[in-house]
């Protein structure tokens, strides 16, 4: 039996055969194996390949390469961000207030746990609620915040309905308070220009695997004004200025560094592509009765479609369509049957939340398949349909 | 069968189907989804039972024509996962013939929910679902 049609670059993405051999390079006695910390020509060569790599990362978002910190992926991003952001404030508040954190109802549970877990210490949070197409509006974030917020964490592009988020006027408005702005841009990075240069971001959370990189490796940006407002997670040997302390997994770095390179040389002509691929499999599947799309129509990433077929469950959809390997919710959250509480936000009803399917094209999606996945879908459907009461 | 010492092969285990062999059959044939043919004009009587909600994830109907004391067709409509539309097909072929003196459940072969789950290998999680199944299943049956 062949292998279903992967509709899932959401969830991740295959390392890019050149990300791969790159990779390779830095693992064997023959090749740049040495730990980056060290003196020696071979700590040398591999530091050469760090510092190479962080410069192609930081090319990607318009940043300068010294602010790229370098992790294990974007929820540790996200948890250094804020969880170091508040324990800075913490520190500077010597117990006189509570800091404040502004994020919003949809963000992905990288975000969303670290914060749940800052209100058992008695810090106090903002979840905000999007519309009903899933944005925040900026004025939200303007009213939200407080004498003693300390930061605003919003994604860039949503990971269950990609949805993207007006980031630079988001940004003004924390910038007129004074309040830093943290950007998980998982789900951006390598899609959408991001210019970091222009865009007023401190903290950006990235990660490799979703951009044709290996798992296991992330970064975060932070800008020169606020590196002093983060305090580190992980103590040990003061790599990363500190911020992130650990051996610097080398092969993953040159990985993530390369894939970095080869999405933004791709990245005009391949989003129009997928965005096309997109239209493609949305004209096919709002074909389909009572179908509803998920999120704003527009405002959203390419690759990411998520829709609604009312009347069925989503668990017997998906097990239906086993030609295609996509997913009722984000990855991440698949072990639950719960309806997802990013479409629960945007107001949508359990039953509706739960018929959902996240489909996610990425660089080896072509035309048949998406005409296989519609042709799948409307089976399925229909046989569902037919048995419910 | 893994030799002592030898490690299994990761591939096959994750290629395997999440859904058991028994239940990706059921859940492909469900030949007993439906309306009864002739509800209101064939031989015997019909009874109906349903339970659950679509906001909660299930919910079942059953219809039963019953035909000398005996469920004589058995048909189901449901909404919920693969495993609830699987067990109620399992039941609907099962019933097919029953008794329903001293209520079908109890007669052999047919059973509660915890023998489904164990005679289907369903997941554990998956009990409250069959608990829905059992509601609809003796609603129908109060009626017999």
């Amino acid at each position: 039996m062949s292998d279903p049609i992967y509709l899932d670059y959401a969830a991740t993405t295959p390392v890019d055969a050149r990300v791969a051999a790159a990779m390779g390079e830095c693992l064997t006695r023959t090749g740049v194996f040495g730990n980056p910390a060290s003196q020696h020509v071979f700590g040398r060569r591999a530091r050469a390949r760090v510092e190479a790599a962080r410069a192609q990362v930081a090319s990607l978002i318009g940043a300068p390469a010294a602010q790229i910190i370098w992790t294990s992926g974007a929820t540790e991003s996200n948890n250094l961000a804020i969880l170091g952001t508040a324990r800075a404030a913490r520190a500077r508040f010597a117990g006189r207030h509570q800091p404040h954190i502004v994020t919003s109802r949809t963000e992905h549970k990288a975000v969303l746990d670290p914060c749940r877990r800052l209100e058992q210490d008695g810090v106090l949070v903002n979840y905000l609620s999007p519309d009903a197409l899933g944005i925040i509006d900026p004025q939200q974030v303007r009213e939200a915040i407080g004498e003693d917020t300390v930061l605003v964490s919003l994604m860039h592009a949503n990971n269950e309905i990609g949805v993207l988020q007006d980031i630079d006027a988001i940004g003004a408005c924390c910038r007129e308070r004074g309040v830093p702005l943290h950007v998980d841009a998982a789900q951006s990075a390598g899609k959408v220009p991001i210019d970091l240069s222009n865009a007023p971001v401190d903290l950006l959370s990235l990660t490799a695997h979703k951009l044709y990189g290996p798992k296991g490796i992330g970064a975060l940006y932070v800008s020169p004004q606020r590196r002093a407002e983060l305090q580190p997670l992980m103590f040990g040997g003061g790599q990363e200025r500190g911020l992130r302390s650990g051996t610097l997994a080398v092969h993953q770095i040159v990985g993530f560094g390369l894939a970095c390179e080869l999405c933004a040389d791709a990245r005009l002509e391949e989003s129009r592509r997928v965005a096309a691929l997109r239209a493609r499999l949305w004209d096919g599947l709002r074909s389909i009765d009572g179908t509803l799309l998920n999120g704003h129509p527009t405002q959203r990433v390419a690759g990411i479609l998520n829709v609604s077929f009312p009347g069925v469950e989503g668990e017997s959809l998906v097990a239906g369509l086993t030609e295609l390997a996509l997913s009722t919710s984000s990855a991440c959250n698949a072990d639950s049957d719960e309806a997802s509480y990013v479409l629960r936000a945007l107001g949508r009803d359990t039953q509706t939340a739960q018929s959902s399917l996240r489909f996610s094209l990425g660089r080896f999606s072509v035309d048949a398949d998406v005409d296989q996945a519609v042709a799948a879908v409307r089976r399925e459907v229909a046989r569902l349909r037919a048995v419910a009461p | 069968m893994n030799e002592p010492g030898q490690t299994p092969d990761p591939d096959l285990a994750a290629d395997a189907d999440p859904l058991a062999p028994q239940i990706r059959a059921l859940f492909a044939a469900l030949d007993h989804a439906g309306e009864l043919p002739g509800a209101s004009a064939g031989p015997g009587r019909v009874v109906r039972g349903e339970a659950g909600r679509e906001a909660l994830g299930t919910r079942v109907c059953f219809a039963l024509r019953l035909l000398e004391g005996r469920i004589a067709v058995a048909r189901f409509r449901a909404y919920g996962c693969p495993h609830t539309l699987a067990t109620c097909e399992w039941l609907a072929r099962r019933l097919e013939g029953h008794s329903v003196a001293g209520g079908a459940l109890e007669a052999p072969g047919v059973g509660n929910p915890l023998e489904w789950s164990e005679r289907l290998g369903l997941p554990g999680a998956k009990l409250g679902r069959l608990l829905v199944i059992e509601d609809a299943l003796r609603a129908a049956l109060a009626q017999a």
